[in-house]
C-alpha cells in the first residue's frame, strides 16, 4: 500500500479500460468524471501543473466505488489514490463544516437521536446537512425481535464484531442476526465499539481515519464486520486479521447448516456493495450462502456491481448524481421481479430502502445476514 | 475572460450549457488520448446527443473558423483525438444509443459513441456479435473503430472493421449530413464508405452506423504454446497457416511480455520460454474444431514447443487469454508511461525484426516488450519509460521511427491498426510515393476544405501543424 500519490498515479498508462466501469463516466460521458481523468488531474495537481482548486469538481464527483480497480489492467490502487487526493484537497481548502458533520454522523448516540427525530418529520426526510434539498432519514430497526436463540453454544472461539456507527444503531435487527450466525458457526461475537474511521479516510481526513482505525481495541481477537465500507477500510488500515462476515460464515461451514433448514420460498437478487466486490474481492461468498438456503432462488441482477449512489456520504454531497444512480439501480432491481434484494453494507441498504419506499415497491431490501438468520429462525413478513 | 471561456459561452447558443465544458480541469483532461507524448488542450469540449446537434456544432465552427476534433473514448494510440490546434473537441460519449437490432437481416443500427462490446452484448441474445474486437473493446467506440478501421485479435479470420460496416451517417466538414453506403451491403458507384472507414475523422464525423452482425461460433478451442525461441514460434505460425487451418486468433508474446506477466501477476511459463503463442479456433462443428486444434498441436510439437496448455473450460480459456490481454497492463507496472507502437511486416521476417527492435531499444536505453498479431504480421513493440524525463521521451520517438522505417524496408506498413494520427504523420511518405500522397491530399481537400476538421492528423498540411509539432510533440510531463 503506497502512501505516495505519485507512485500510484504514474502506474496509469492512460489505456482507458476503466471508463465504462465508472458510473459517473457512463452517466456524463465526461473525461473529468472518469478514473483516468481523475488520476491525470490528481497527478497534475500533485506535480504542481494545476491547482488543487481547479481539479476539485472532478475529485468531488467520484463515488469512490473502486469499480475502476476491477477493470484496471495496470493495478492502479485507485481507492488509495482518492484518499490521498482528497486529503491533499482538504489541506488546500479545508472544509470545517464537513468535518463537523462527519463527527456528528459517527457518534451512534447522535445518529440514533437524529434518526428518531427524522422519522417524525413529514415524509421521513430531513434537510440535507451537506448539500441542497432534503434527504431520506433511515428508520432504525427494532431491537430484540428475533425469537429466542436455540442454536449451538459457540465453543470454537471468539471474534470482535464491529458495532461501528450505523450497524448496531440503525440496523440492530441485522446486527443481532450477525451475532447469532457467528454463534451458529461456533464463534462468540464480542462487540467492538467505536468508529473505524472509514468515512473520514474516504473524505479527506485520512489521518483521522487512520487514528480511529488504530484506536479500535479488539483485545487480540480477529475483527469481523458486517459493513462493507468499514471492512474495506479496516483491511486497508489494519491488515489481514480483518474479515467480512460472509467470509467467516462460509469458512465456518454455515452453508451446510443452511442446507438443512426448512425451505424459504424466496426469489433473491444480490446487489454487490462496492467495497465488498471491488474493495475486497468478495462476490462469491454471500451468493454461496444465500444459494445454500433450500427454496431460495438467486436471480441475476443486471449491473449488480455498479454503485447504487449511496457511497458513504456521497448521496449527501452529490445528491443529483446519487439519485441518477439510485434510479438506474432500482430499475434493474425491479426488472428481476425478486421478493428481496440483499446487500452487505448499511449505506446501500438505507439508500435502496428509500428507493423502495418512494416507488411503493413490494421488493424488500435486506442485509444478507437477515435473510440467512431467517432461514434458521423463521421468516417474518 | 479567457479565450476558452469566451468560446464556451458562445457555444451556449448552439448546445445546452450542461453539455459544454471549458474549465481548466476539463481542458487538461482532454489534452491527450492514450498516446501520452503529444498533448494540446482544446478550448472547449462539447457532448452532442444527435446528428443534428453535431451538424449545428460543425457549422458553427466553420462560421467562426475554429478547428474541431472528434473524440470517442480516447483510447487511440496515435494521438488522433488530440486537439492539435486547440478549438473544440466534439465528444461522441453522449451519442450512446442503440436504435435497433435487426436479427433477421443480421445487422444493427447504433450511434457512434456506443462502446464496441455493448454492440456485441446487445446482439448476443440473437446468437450474433459485432466481429471487430480491438483489445480495448470494452471501452473503445464504434465511431473510433470506424475512424481507425480497427483490427483486433480476431482480425485474422473475421477481417478489420471495414467489411462489417454497411452504412454510416456522416456530418461532413461543412456540416452537411450524408448517408453513405447501403444497408444491403451493395451500393453502386464509387465506394465512398471505404474512404470514410479509416479516414481517422479527418473527412467528417460519423454519428450513426448500420453494422453487420456475425453469428457467434458455438464452440471455441484455445491453446497457449510456449517456445524456446521466436524463430520456432514464427515457423510454427507459418506452418499453421499453410496447413489450411485458419485460427480465429493467432497471437504471439515475446520474452519481454513473459517477464512482465511474471513480475506483475506471478504467471508462470516453462523455463527457457522466449515466445508464447495463443491459438484459438472457432466454429459450429465441434469435431472439426477439435481436429483443427489437434493439427495445431502436432505442428507445435514439430516446431519444438516446450509446453502446450489447452483450455478445458471457459474459465481456463479466460486464464490463457490473460497472457495476451494483461500483457500491456503488466507493463504499466514497470514504468510510469508506455507507448505501444504498431507496424506490419511479412510474417516470415519476424525473427530478424524482433532482433532489430531489441537492438534499437538497447541503443536508446529503453525497456521494450512485443505483442504480435502473428497471423497477419501486425507487430506491437511496447516501450516503457519515464515520461518526466525529456531525454527518454525523445528516445521513444526516435526508436519508434527507426522501427517503423525498418517495417517499410522489410516490405511492411507504417501502421496495422493504430492509425497515423499525429504520431506517424511524417512517416507516411516513407511508404507512399508522391503520386499516392497527392491523391490522398486531394481526397482530404475535397471533403475537408479549410482543414478545420481534425487538423494536423494523417497529412499535416498547414503552418499550425508545424508549430504544434515544435511545441507539443514529445514534450515531457
Amino acid at each position: 500500500m503506497s502512501s505516495d500519490l505519485i507512485d500510484i498515479s504514474t502506474r496509469c498508462i492512460r489505456c482507458g479500460f476503466c471508463l465504462e466501469a465508472c458510473p459517473t463516466f457512463t452517466e456524463t460521458g465526461l473525461e473529468t468524471h472518469s478514473p483516468r481523468g481523475r488520476i491525470y488531474l490528481a497527478r497534475s495537481a500533485d506535480e504542481g501543473q494545476a491547482s488543487w482548486t481547479t481539479v476539485r469538481k472532478s475529485i468531488d464527483s467520484c463515488l469512490g466505488c473502486r469499480a475502476c480497480e476491477t477493470a484496471c489492467p495496470s493495478g492502479v490502487e485507485y481507492g488509495r489514490l482518492l484518499e490521498l487526493a482528497r486529503s491533499r484537497l482538504e489541506r488546500a481548502e479545508p472544509d470545517r463544516h464537513l468535518a463537523r458533520v462527519l463527527d456528528w454522523m459517527t457518534r451512534p448516540s447522535l445518529l440514533r437521536l437524529s434518526a428518531a427525530l427524522g422519522g417524525l418529520l413529514p415524509g421521513g426526510e430531513a434537510p440535507n446537512p451537506l448539500g441542497p434539498g432534503r434527504t431520506p432519514v433511515p428508520r432504525p430497526q427494532p431491537r430484540g425481535d428475533w425469537p429466542p436463540y436455540e442454536g449451538p453454544v459457540p465453543k470454537r472461539g471468539e471474534v470482535a464484531l464491529l458495532a461501528g456507527c450505523a450497524m448496531d444503531c440503525l440496523f440492530a435487527r441485522t446486527h443481532e442476526a450477525s451475532v447469532r450466525l457467528l454463534a451458529r458457526v461456533g464463534l462468540l461475537a464480542r462487540p467492538l465499539h467505536g468508529c473505524c474511521g472509514a468515512l473520514h479516510a474516504h473524505n479527506g481526513f485520512l489521518d483521522e481515519g487512520v487514528r480511529r482505525a488504530e484506536a479500535l481495541d479488539p483485545r487480540g481477537l480477529p475483527i469481523v464486520t458486517d459493513s462493507a465500507g468499514c471492512g474495506g477500510w479496516l483491511k486497508e488500515a489494519r491488515g489481514s486479521k480483518v474479515k467480512d462476515l460472509s467470509e467467516v460464515l462460509l469458512d465456518g461451514g454455515l452453508d451446510s447448516d443452511l442446507g438443512r433448514c426448512e425451505p424459504l420460498r424466496l426469489r433473491v437478487a444480490y446487489h454487490d456493495a462496492c467495497h465488498l466486490a471491488h474493495g475486497q474481492g468478495i462476490r462469491a461468498q454471500p451468493r454461496a450462502l444465500l444459494a445454500a438456503i433450500p427454496g431460495v432462488e438467486l436471480v441475476p441482477l443486471a449491473e449488480s456491481d455498479t454503485c447504487c449512489g449511496s457511497a458513504g456520504i456521497y448521496n449527501l454531497r452529490e445528491p443529483e448524481m446519487a439519485n441518477l444512480l439510485l434510479d438506474r439501480k432500482w430499475r434493474h432491481i425491479e426488472a428481476t421481479h425478486a421478493d428481496v434484494v440483499a446487500a452487505g453494507n448499511p449505506g446501500c441498504l438505507a439508500w435502496l430502502q428509500a428507493a423502495a419506499q418512494r416507488s411503493g415497491s413490494r421488493i424488500r431490501v435486506m442485509h444478507t445476514s437477515e435473510i440467512l438468520e431467517a432461514a434458521f429462525s423463521g421468516w417474518s413478513s | 475572460m479567457t479565450a476558452s471561456g469566451q468560446i464556451g459561452r458562445e457555444l451556449e447558443a448552439v448546445l445546452p450549457k450542461e453539455r459544454i465544458v471549458a474549465d481548466t480541469a476539463a481542458r487538461r483532461a482532454y489534452d491527450s488520448d492514450a498516446y501520452p507524448i503529444d498533448r494540446h488542450p482544446p478550448d472547449a469540449v462539447v457532448l452532442p446527443e444527435t446528428t443534428e446537434e453535431v451538424s449545428r456544432l460543425v457549422r458553427w465552427c466553420v462560421e467562426q473558423s475554429i478547428p474541431y476534433t472528434p473524440r470517442g473514448a480516447g483510447t487511440g494510440l496515435s494521438g488522433g483525438a488530440m486537439a492539435a490546434r486547440g478549438g473544440i473537441v466534439i465528444s461522441t460519449k453522449r451519442l450512446t444509443r442503440i436504435f435497433e437490432v435487426d436479427a433477421a437481416n443480421r445487422m444493427m443500427h447504433a450511434q457512434s459513441g456506443v462502446p464496441n462490446l455493448r454492440l456485441s452484448q446487445a446482439a448476443a441474445p440473437f446468437g450474433l456479435h459485432f466481429a471487430p474486437d480491438p483489445s480495448s473493446q470494452s471501452v473503445c467506440t464504434l465511431g473510433g473503430n470506424i475512424a481507425e478501421n480497427s483490427g483486433g485479435p480476431h482480425t485474422l479470420k473475421y477481417g478489420v472493421t471495414y467489411p462489417h460496416i454497411l452504412q454510416v451517417v456522416l456530418v461532413d466538414p461543412s456540416g452537411e449530413v450524408w448517408t453513405i453506403g447501403s444497408r444491403s451491403g451493395r451500393a453502386p458507384g464509387p465506394d465512398f464508405l471505404s474512404l470514410i472507414v479509416g479516414g481517422e475523422g479527418t473527412l467528417g464525423i460519423v454519428t450513426e452506423a448500420w453494422v453487420r452482425l456475425t453469428p457467434t461460433p458455438q464452440c471455441v478451442e484455445t491453446a497457449l504454446v510456449a517456445f524456446p525461441s521466436v524463430r520456432q514460434a514464427t515457423e510454427c505460425v507459418s506452418a499453421i497457416v499453410s496447413s489450411g487451418v485458419i485460427p480465429a486468433a493467432l497471437e504471439m508474446m515475446d520474452k519481454g511480455i513473459i517477464g512482465a506477466l511474471r513480475a506483475a501477476f506471478g504467471l508462470q511459463y516453462p523455463d527457457g520460454s522466449e515466445a508464447l503463442l495463443l491459438v484459438e479456433c472457432d466454429g459450429n462443428d465441434p469435431e472439426r474444431i477439435a481436429d483443427e486444434l489437434a493439427t495445431v498441436e502436432s505442428i507445435s510439437q514439430a516446431n519444438g514447443a516446450l509446453e502446450l496448455r489447452r483450455a478445458q473450460s471457459e474459465a481456463e480459456r479466460k486464464d490463457l487469454w490473460k497472457a495476451r490481454k494483461k500483457g500491456i497492463g503488466a507493463m504499466g507496472r514497470l514504468a510510469p508511461s508506455i507507448v505501444t507502437h504498431d507496424g506490419v511486416i511479412p510474417r516470415s521476417r519476424l525473427p530478424e525484426m524482433l532482433d532489430f527492435v531489441y537492438q534499437v531499444a538497447a541503443e536508446h536505453d529503453i525497456g521494450v516488450a512485443n505483442l504480435f498479431h502473428a497471423g497477419d504480421g501486425n507487430l506491437h513493440p511496447c516501450m516503457y519509460f519515464d515520461d518526466r524525463d525529456p531525454l527518454q521521451v525523445e528516445a521513444v520517438i526516435a526508436a519508434g521511427e527507426a522501427i517503423i522505417a525498418r517495417c517499410v524496408e522489410l516490405g511492411g506498413s507504417v501502421s496495422g491498426e493504430h492509425g497515423i494520427g499525429v504520431e506517424k504523420s511524417t512517416l507516411l511518405e516513407s511508404m507512399f510515393g508522391p503520386d499516392d500522397m497527392r491523391l490522398q491530399r486531394i481526397a482530404r481537400e475535397i471533403f475537408n476544405e479549410g482543414d478545420l476538421c481534425n487538423p494536423c492528423k494523417v497529412i499535416p498540411n498547414q503552418k499550425g501543424c508545424v508549430e504544434h509539432r515544435r511545441r507539443s510533440r514529445g514534450v515531457a510531463w
